[in-house]
């Protein structure tokens, strides 16, 4: 039976840990260790904005109203570490974006990742790169070899598309206890167990799935 | 040897410093098509060699079907050096997008090419399009906070210790150190600051009023010193 001061932490971590501040960093870090895109935090993001200029609005009342300077500059500090993460997590997701342009906009699976103004950015992005490869070096090779997606029109898949390496080696760590599969399914199914607060590096593809699920986090 | 230019090519690419453009070797990479051009004329040739001995393109396998796969490899290759030249060179034209903003400094510029230059000015308004649309400044610096004169002046530490090894790329990377405005996350919300050019007297922060004379030092707010850094009007100082 846990004791009171147990179950009082555990209170504070669940409700810490639900906090956005909380999700907005578990979010930005995941998306800064992951090689691929994740998907989009959009309420998220939504709410975060709306607590930015809510928090604004006080300071400036704060302000106004003569409260002491230091409350209001650790207002200032705090405002200022969340809109940091904000800003860092959609600058991380557009850099992704356009080091893998052709291939978010190739799947459905991909294209759902994104947010609405991000499909547009990756649109635009690989058409003005598309522009520059065409006039820059495909208009002057000869017919068959012109497309900027495939090496030539006799490739049967478009092989000149660069995707993200999934196989990279990630620091991560387990939130609950649950067995994760080692390999591909249909592959000798080897599993291992992952308790709660275990440190892993192991490959990103294993842990793709748990990470998604919210099981596991990157650090 | 087929090949060998488009290796040339790649090669050039890579012997100039990571993250920094050398002037666009436009010679080789002419030189490279012409040569996927000469490749494909061959092919042609030999198909057309093949047909007329009436033998199918496809499936015969005698010296001239090789001698057209070998051609057509050839070309792909070349196909694969120009393109990664060019792709590589837009990266990191988009990397001084981030950085730098739109006004690039006239020593980057030469090394652009005109096509390169467009897609510089295509992208940073897609950068823009998308900062209008989801409501968010993600601190791309602009126009107005980029004074080369002045920041020539400054050393800022953090960059200082990474490209302090060439006159060059310290112009280079006096240019980035602006544009790295909120890339860390935010320590203390007041800085030390020493005021190095001219700024009018009598100007009001937000907390206090200070008189900015030359080679004074404050303790200011970092929003407040923000702009002035940015301007070159005054120096963070570290430790």
């Amino acid at each position: 039976m846990a004791s009171s001061s147990d179950m009082g932490s555990a209170d504070f971590e669940s409700l810490s840990s639900t906090s956005d501040v909380e999700l907005l960093k578990r979010a930005w870090r995941n998306e800064k260790a992951a090689p691929e895109i994740l998907p989009y935090e959009g309420d998220l993001v939504e709410r975060a904005k709306g607590q930015i200029e809510l928090v604004e609005e006080n300071i400036e009342a704060y302000v106004e109203n003569g409260i002491d300077p230091l409350v209001v500059s650790l207002y200032q500090m705090d405002l200022d570490r969340t809109q940091f993460l904000l800003r860092s997590y959609l600058r991380v997701r557009l850099l992704k974006i356009e080091k893998f342009m052709f291939h978010s906009l190739k799947s459905e699976e991909a294209e759902s990742r994104l947010s609405e103004q991000e499909i547009v950015f990756a649109r635009r992005c690989a058409d003005d790169l598309a522009k520059h490869f065409e006039e820059s070096v495909l208009r002057k090779l000869p017919e068959n070899y012109q497309s900027v997606l495939k090496q030539s029109l006799i490739s049967e898949v478009d092989d000149m598309v660069p995707e993200p390496h999934l196989d990279t080696f990630v620091a991560c760590r387990s939130k609950s206890h649950f067995t994760l599969n080692l390999y591909e399914e249909g592959e000798s199914t080897q599993t291992e167990e992952m308790y709660r607060g275990d440190l892993y590096f192991i490959r990103y593809k294993i842990v793709k799935g748990a990470i998604e699920s919210g099981k596991m986090d990157l650090i | 040897m087929y090949g060998r230019k488009g290796y040339q090519l790649v090669k050039d690419f890579a012997s100039g410093e990571k993250g920094q453009l050398k002037p666009f070797n436009s010679k080789l990479f002419d030189e490279t098509i012409e040569e996927c051009n000469q490749n494909q004329r061959l092919i042609q040739f030999l198909m057309r060699k093949m047909e007329q001995e009436g033998l199918d393109v496809q499936n015969n396998r005698n010296a001239d079907y090789y001698g057209a796969l070998v051609h057509h490899l050839s070309l792909i290759r070349n196909k694969r050096c120009l393109m990664a030249y060019v792709h590589n060179r837009a990266d990191i034209v988009r990397d001084l997008g981030w950085r730098v903003g739109l006004e690039l400094p006239p020593e980057i510029q030469e090394k652009l090419t005109t096509l390169e230059k467009e897609y510089f000015k295509n992208h940073s308004a897609a950068i823009k399009s998308y900062m209008g649309k989801a409501g968010i400044d993600l601190n791309v610096v602009s126009k107005h906070s980029f004074h080369p004169q002045r920041i020539l002046n400054f050393l800022f530490t953090w960059w200082a210790v990474l490209y302090y090894y060439n006159t060059r790329v310290i112009n280079y990377s006096v240019v980035f150190a602006v544009g790295l405005k909120d890339m860390v996350p935010p320590k203390d919300p007041y800085i030390k600051v020493r005021v190095v050019g001219d700024i009018d007297d009598g100007i009001v922060m937000s907390d206090k009023t200070t008189n900015f004379a030359r080679h004074s030092m404050h303790f200011l707010k970092r929003t407040d010193a923000e702009p002035y850094i940015a301007r070159g009007q005054m120096e963070e100082l570290t430790g």
